[in-house]
């Protein structure tokens, strides 16, 4: 029992990140309908500007470089969103996807060029600490990044839910036409939402490279890929369902680590994704006519 | 007396396929127009290009005092006191009543006018009322047609534009719905009406085109237009 | 620069000309499949546990991959039958992860340590030979009466089956001979490259060939040639600019989408346009997207063809 607990929080630690990065592939194709394969990318490079940020200031808290994360994150997406997706805005899918994968990959290999392909070393901004929360026991690292995530998470729902703006995001994602027909600058709003996005990303990119001591300029690959399976599986008729959808796979993979073996972990997204569709092929929580 | 709305030489055409060949109308400040039309006419078409949805290949579009519609995007025109009834209500289904009705104003810089009206539609339509917190999905045809009617008066619009507002309602909801409808129009707000249902239209119209596959074919006050032959057996069953 | 050095880049120039069109016959029907390397791989893995373990020659083996992916193909086409364009695009992708985690943990095969051992038995004039089979293919078919429903199953299914297509065959059919390309194409790659991974059939793989295809142009077939041709190519003519190679890559990617977003090539080497006919009906400088009412749309072009072929049976009445 002992040991599905520790899963269990192990699992709702990396999938909070993952329903971050999800939120965001989500925010980009409900409402754009957009794939946007830079996302994991925006993410990285957040990542990097807190590393930035923390190795040439050391003296700023952790705040600060997460307030650089934001920023550099925020930066690329916006520019992409204005770049990119804008101009193809109303083409094929797979345009706006392959564009988005063409500056992926411009992203990451302009990173390995700057910083090296390899792995590079965080600043230890948060203690390497142990926190006992009953049976589990989980680093500090782990409980902030948690804690950071779903604040994240908590922030998009508000935003979609009660706010002005995020009711018009969610009316464009379900009727684009009709909310432009009512005072709804679509232009604008979908600016705003990659930005949103982006700083997301950002925020916990700086948080994951924290709790990993790590940056590296491929790390989008392993993020993008799953978050982009927690879209699917989710559907995108709910932002909450993405999370939660974040979170539970989160959770079976570090059921699939801790029970059946560690080398099928990443094959586990995969499974339920096939799982799920064959059921129900518009996502658990449904999907508007796309 | 300008004109609330003239359009003049309209063409739109989707790719190659021409949707609208030459349409020519107008609304002076106050009256209730129809366009009648079967499947396919080109009737919402006509209005999707007044909203700035879709840009015609050619043709001229002005409102009030000149304003070249065609130049502004969906939200300015909106700006402008043009409100929408979309075909099939269209109403966002996920959203609460209240949000739809909230969104309806919400280009609008005078929130509180707007918090205001919203009030006014929830008391004029007290089953909407009831229902402010239930998702606009869930409710029932007629219901959700009060919504989209609603929802466009919201931003106190100069203009109305209502695409086929009697679809798939029963007959009792249709006529409460066209009740409506006149009350609006006496309210002084001009109506450009695309429909169907001919019976309820001429009802209350003060003129009707007659759209046929992207040409207005006739053009005449709602009374010259019902008393015609062909009107009579394609719309209205062979009997006024 | 001597021909040896160029080899690499000519053979898997060729060998990639054969999957891109492998995967424009099956998308001519409509169905994008993602699943392209991992059929590619099965072609692979297949050919080489044939070389290797039983001592087959190189043309028996190659066969019987292209047979392996036909009946890939046939699965994949019956398992998304009736689905829709995007999730079909999702199943076909999963399927190829799924084949991909299957490779790294079945040890008869090398599991994650790859398939080793095959012995070198591809040339230049292997590869070639490939590729003038997948030509062939591929132009006899897309001019052929098959090739014209295809678009029809494309365009506008219900009015394809009004017509008497039965899009079940179609599909089912464009897909196998597709895959069968892939097959045959992956058995060589495997003899020349000399190690199979399971890496080479995950979906960033399969990717690449779609954006081929797209960045060539599906209009007509010579697109994803060119597309295979120019972005195989590409990265190798940029090796002077080394670890600058990719970066560029990705720019050229994205230039390219931006000011063709409809693929380089949308005219044949006649000259003779191609009318659009892909998957978005674009409206006329449409603000945001919004579809033509049904019952307004002439029939596409590619049915007209169709109809030609099809003996009326009210002639005999």
């Amino acid at each position: 029992m002992d040991l599905f607990l520790q899963q269990l929080a192990n699992g709702l630690v990396i999938g909070s990140t993952y329903a971050v990065v999800a939120i965001g592939f989500a925010l980009a194709f409900t409402v754009l309908r957009v794939i946007n394969f830079a996302h994991p990318d925006i993410f990285m490079v957040g990542m990097f500007a807190g590393l930035v940020a923390a190795v040439e200031w050391p003296a700023l808290g952790f705040l600060v470089v997460l307030i650089a994360g934001v920023l550099g994150a925020g930066f690329v997406g916006f520019a992409l969103e204005r770049t990119v997706i804008a101009p193809l805005r109303g083409r094929d899918v797979l345009m706006t996807l392959i564009g988005t994968l063409g500056v992926a990959i411009m992203l990451q290999n302009g990173m390995a060029v700057i910083a090296g392909p390899d792995p590079i070393a965080y600043p230890a901004l948060i203690p390497r600490r142990f926190v006992d929360i009953g049976p589990v026991t989980l680093t500090l690292r782990q409980v902030l990044n948690f804690a950071i995530c779903l604040a994240l998470l908590a922030l998009v729902s508000i935003y979609v839910r009660w706010t002005p703006w995020g009711r018009a995001t969610r009316a464009i994602a379900e009727r684009p036409d009709v909310a432009a027909a009512f005072g709804v600058n679509v232009a604008r709003i979908c600016q705003f939402t990659i930005l949103l996005a982006s700083m997301m990303g950002g925020v916990a990119a700086v948080s994951v490279g924290v709790l990993y001591g790590s940056a590296h300029a491929f790390v989008g690959l392993l993020y993008g890929l799953k978050a982009f399976i927690c879209m699917l599986v989710a559907g995108n008729r709910y932002f909450e369902g993405v999370m939660v959808v974040g979170l539970a796979i989160g959770f079976v993979e570090a059921l699939v680590t801790g029970y059946v073996s560690s080398s099928l972990r990443d094959a586990a997204a995969f499974f339920v994704l096939i799982g799920v569709l064959y059921f129900r092929p518009n996502g658990l929580f449904g999907s508007y006519a796309t | 007396m300008t004109p609330v709305l003239t359009i003049r030489s309209l063409a739109v055409s989707y790719g190659s396929v021409p949707a609208v060949r030459n349409v020519s109308l107008e609304i002076a400040p106050g009256e209730l127009r129809v366009i009648l039309g079967a499947n396919g006419a080109g009737k919402t078409t006509v209005l999707k290009a007044i909203l700035g949805l879709v840009r015609p290949r050619s043709g001229e579009i002005r409102f009030r005092d000149g304003t070249d519609l065609l130049r502004l995007k969906p939200h300015e025109i909106h700006g402008l006191g043009i409100a929408w009834v979309p075909e099939g209500r269209q109403l966002w289904n996920t959203l609460t009543v209240l949000d739809n009705l909230k969104l309806g104003g919400f280009g609008d810089r005078d929130k509180r006018a707007v918090d205001r009206r919203v009030g006014e539609m929830l008391e004029r339509f007290p089953r909407l009322g009831e229902r402010r917190h239930q998702v606009a999905g869930s409710l029932s045809g007629g219901e959700q047609q009060m919504v989209a009617i609603a929802r466009a008066l919201v931003s106190a619009p100069g203009l109305l534009l209502m695409d086929e507002p009697s679809l798939g309602l029963a007959p009792l909801v249709v006529r409460e719905v066209f009740r409506l409808v006149r009350e609006i129009n006496e309210m002084g707000i001009s109506i450009l009406m695309v429909e169907q249902n001919a019976n309820q239209a001429l009802k209350v119209a003060h003129w009707v085109y007659l759209l046929e596959t992207g040409n207005i074919v006739e053009s005449g006050s709602a009374a010259t237009i019902g008393a015609k032959e062909s009107v009579r057996d394609v719309f209205l069953g062979g009997h006024a | 620069m001597n021909l040896a050095s160029l080899e690499p880049v000519i053979i898997f120039t060729l060998l990639n000309v054969c999957m891109a069109l492998g995967l424009y016959i099956t998308a001519l029907s409509g169905q994008l499949s993602m699943a392209t390397a991992a059929i590619a791989g099965v072609g692979g893995y297949l050919s080489a546990i044939l070389t290797v373990k039983f001592g087959w020659p190189l043309l028996p083996a190659t066969i019987l991959a292209a047979l392996a992916g036909a009946v890939v193909g046939t699965g994949l086409a019956l398992v998304t039958l009736k689905m829709r364009d995007f999730i079909l695009k999702l199943t076909t992708l999963a399927f190829g992860e799924a084949l991909s985690v299957l490779a790294f943990n079945w040890d008869y095969i090398g599991g994650a340590n790859s398939f080793t051992g095959i012995e070198l038995k591809t040339t230049i004039w292997t590869a070639l030979a490939a590729m003038f089979v997948a030509v062939y293919v591929t132009w006899r078919f897309d001019g052929s009466r098959l090739g014209f429903a295809s678009r029809a199953v494309r365009d506008d299914p219900l009015a394809a089956s009004a017509m008497g297509v039965s899009i079940a065959q179609v599909r089912t059919v464009t897909f196998a001979v597709g895959a069968a390309l892939v097959g045959m194409a992956g058995a060589i790659q495997g003899h020349y490259v000399l190690v199979i991974s399971p890496h080479d059939l995950g979906f960033f793989v399969s990717l690449n060939f779609i954006i081929f295809l797209l960045f060539g142009g599906l209009q007509t077939m010579w697109g994803p040639v060119l597309g295979a041709v120019l972005l195989t190519a590409l990265p190798e003519i940029l090796r002077f600019s080394n670890q600058y190679r990719l970066i560029l890559y990705g720019l050229v990617i994205v230039l390219v989408v931006l000011r063709r977003p409809d693929g380089l090539l949308t005219r044949t080497p006649t000259g003779r346009a191609v009318r659009l006919s892909g998957w978005t009906l674009v409206p006329a400088r449409a603000v945001t997207q919004t579809s033509p009412e049904q019952h307004n749309r002439p029939l596409p072009a590619s049915l007209r063809r169709v109809a030609d072929r099809v003996p009326l049976k009210a002639a005999a009445q």
